[in-house]
């Protein structure tokens, strides 16, 4: 959506503009991509991009485990949500970086940490590209449209807030990335028809209990606490959590961390509100 | 307005002012059904929205609405499309013209959601009209010259304008789109040639013993051929009325004085143009054939650009096991004693981005052919692990 939001506002300053998606996993939580070109001219190429001006990066656990320079030109630039100054950030190599707490921001303005909208207005700011003003009525197009005006509101404020907010510099170099391996068969590699059992790889191990390994529980931006004075022993929120990493010990509700992507549908359905969703702090 | 491809699509039948909807919502076409009901529950249209349990219901209600006398509008993608298979029979050979943009997503298996034209390839034998769009104005407006030629006295026939998921379906860039009553001008009512009527009541679709089917399919063979011409005029009025001109069955880029052309299809096309441009400026003389229509194919067409060149690729996103890709095949035939090499070749199999490298490749090893005067390999599979291309 604000990967959308961006190239209307680039037409509404007289630019032709094309955005996309790139969904892995269709499922909250998980790493997706969106792609914008901006230009003067008809866009007609149709691929992903590989060498972008700028990269925005919405959620700041990815720079642990993700090289987000790869491919940004020399004299491009980072965007990031996240409370520290620029220079506190270390990638892989020095270049512009400018940051903002988009979280923070989106939890102040909107009451939940979706941080899209906020980062437009730092990006509108780091980029210099499109103005601020054209972000608002874009963003009051395409959100106000649909959610109302009010929502729309609160999202190009949150937007405003992010583009003052925003700090400038240069983030530190030197980061090594231990490349994140892939498992990528050769049609004679390949097991026929792509139908695989436990299978080791050299990206670990695929298929049948993957997940034991594959910790999802970093997805998390809010964390469950349960009061287990108040707990009744329910089982409501074992029932609730799409996650299946709730269990029972002494009749009382314990969560699995390694999995729980905080969504917080357990603190919801609890009848006695014995569970509390806390910003997780890292 | 800058909108996605689903959008699009949703927006060519709201100002079609089509007046029944019968859909089923699959991945990456949903946002086609969700945006039209959208205009269904803000009053943009008086058109019927049938919610249905299936896409075989799906069709199976545009038949009926369609045969009432109704202009009809479905969507569907994928694994949707083949459970309406056999009903895609029964709307062509009844001579409605429902119109169905399709998204093109892989069929499974492996399940996947992204593009590759195993969905709508399959379905060329149906008797449906079929055209590949390169951008969302053109889904926009190939829904709104749809109607037009499929409604057309001399074709009723259903036409399937179709896009590549995701890199058009989700994807935003600007679209003109007219208003409803400028495409009310372009775009008279549907008049039914047969209508269920209880005050007149017939028959359609009923049995048939082999005394009366094989003219019956000879109609669909003669109103499928008719549409060559019917797309042509539907496309220069089109032009003529809101200045864009798709150049109908076929658009040729840089092909006069090329040595060797390329086929395309869809997506592909646009970023085979940047291609062809950076070649341009290298001095090799390639060209690009845009193939829009598969259904009616364009025969003499290709064949008339076949005369002027040495060789011809042609890529494919979908392949016909034990044979070739579909538009390769079609291709040879339509060239068929024609003397020079066709090559053929394979990528972007289950969404694998098709970048300009390797478009650049299928120029490279067409060049090399035309100059061998033969293909060292007809069918060329590109980027995947462990085939030599």
């Amino acid at each position: 959506m604000a990967a959308q939001t961006y190239a209307l506002a680039a037409v509404m300053e007289d630019n032709y503009a094309v955005s996309f998606p790139f969904f892995g996993a269709e499922r909250r939580g998980a790493p997706v991509m969106a792609f914008t070109r901006v230009d003067k001219d008809v866009i007609r190429i149709k691929t992903q991009i590989y060498e972008p001006d700028y990269v925005v990066v919405l959620d700041e656990t990815l720079l642990e485990t993700v090289d987000v320079l790869k491919g940004l030109k020399e004299d491009g630039m980072v965007v990031i949500n996240t409370a520290r100054r620029p220079d506190e950030v270390q990638l892989s190599r020095e270049v512009n970086c400018a940051t903002v707490d988009a979280t923070s921001i989106s939890l102040e303005l909107l009451g939940r940490p979706i941080t899209n909208t906020s980062m437009l207005g730092a990006l509108a700011r780091a980029t210099g590209e499109v103005s601020m003003e054209s972000i608002e009525r874009a963003i009051m197009e395409k959100f106000g449209g649909k959610l109302g005006t009010e929502a729309g509101e609160k999202n190009a404020r949150a937007a405003r807030k992010a583009y003052q907010d925003l700090q400038v510099g240069m983030c530190r170099g030197g980061k090594d990335f231990v490349p994140r391996k892939e498992w990528l068969p050769t049609v004679q590699e390949m097991p026929l028809g792509g139908s695989i059992g436990a299978l080791e790889t050299e990206a670990g191990l695929v298929g049948i209990g993957s997940f034991v390994r594959n910790k999802t529980g970093d997805w998390r931006t809010f964390i469950p606490h349960v009061d287990h004075d108040k707990c009744i022993g329910c089982r409501m929120c074992w029932f609730y959590c799409p996650e299946g990493c709730i269990t029972m010990e002494d009749q009382k509700a314990v969560i699995d961390f390694d999995y729980c992507k905080g969504c917080g549908i357990c603190a919801q359905e609890c009848p006695v509100d014995a569970i509390s969703m806390e910003r997780e702090r890292r | 307005m800058v909108v996605t491809g689903d959008y699009s699509a949703a927006y060519g039948a709201l100002i079609c002012d089509v007046d029944v909807v019968a859909a089923y919502p699959i991945t990456p076409q949903t946002f086609i059904v969700e945006d039209f009901s959208e205009f269904v529950a803000d009053g943009l249209t008086d058109a019927e929205f049938v919610k249905v349990e299936s896409e075989h219901s799906a069709m199976s209600a545009c038949i009926a609405a369609q045969a009432a006398g109704a202009r009809t509008f479905t969507a569907t993608a994928s694994q949707g499309l083949a459970l309406m298979h056999e009903m895609l029979f029964v709307a062509a050979a009844l001579h409605l013209p429902i119109v169905m943009p399709v998204v093109n997503r892989t069929l499974a298996a492996p399940i996947g959601i992204w593009c590759e034209y195993n969905d709508t390839m399959p379905e060329r034998d149906t008797g449906w009209l079929q055209v590949y769009c390169e951008t969302n104005q053109e889904v926009l407006d190939m829904v709104i010259q749809s109607y037009k030629i499929g409604e057309h006295r001399d074709v009723m026939l259903p036409v399937m304008p179709s896009m590549d998921a995701f890199i058009l379906s989700h994807t935003v860039e600007p679209v003109h789109a007219p208003s409803t009553d400028e495409v009310a001008d372009f775009l008279p009512r549907y008049q039914p040639q047969a209508i269920l009527d209880t005050s007149n009541p017939m028959t359609i679709g009923s049995f048939a013993p082999p005394e009366y089917i094989q003219e019956i399919r000879y109609q669909s063979e003669v109103t499928m051929q008719k549409a060559r011409e019917v797309i042509q005029q539907v496309n220069d009025d089109f032009a003529q009325t809101f200045g864009r001109d798709y150049h109908g069955l076929i658009e040729e880029y840089r092909t006069d004085d090329a040595d060797v052309v390329l086929i395309t299809m869809g997506t592909v096309t646009g970023t085979a143009r940047e291609v062809v441009d950076d070649m341009r400026r290298e001095g090799k003389k390639v060209g690009l054939v845009k193939l829009r229509f598969f259904r009616p194919f364009p025969l003499q067409e290709l064949r008339r650009v076949a005369e002027n060149v040495e060789a011809m690729g042609v890529y494919d996103r979908a392949m016909s096991f034990g044979s070739g890709g579909p538009a390769f095949i079609e291709t040879r035939h339509a060239l068929y004693g024609l003397d020079i090499p066709v090559v053929n070749f394979l990528a972007g199999l289950g969404g694998r981005d098709v970048v300009k490298e390797d478009v650049r490749l299928m120029f490279e090893k067409t060049l090399k052919a035309a100059k061998e005067g033969r293909a060292e390999n007809e069918t060329v599979w590109i980027g995947t692990r462990g085939v030599k291309p």
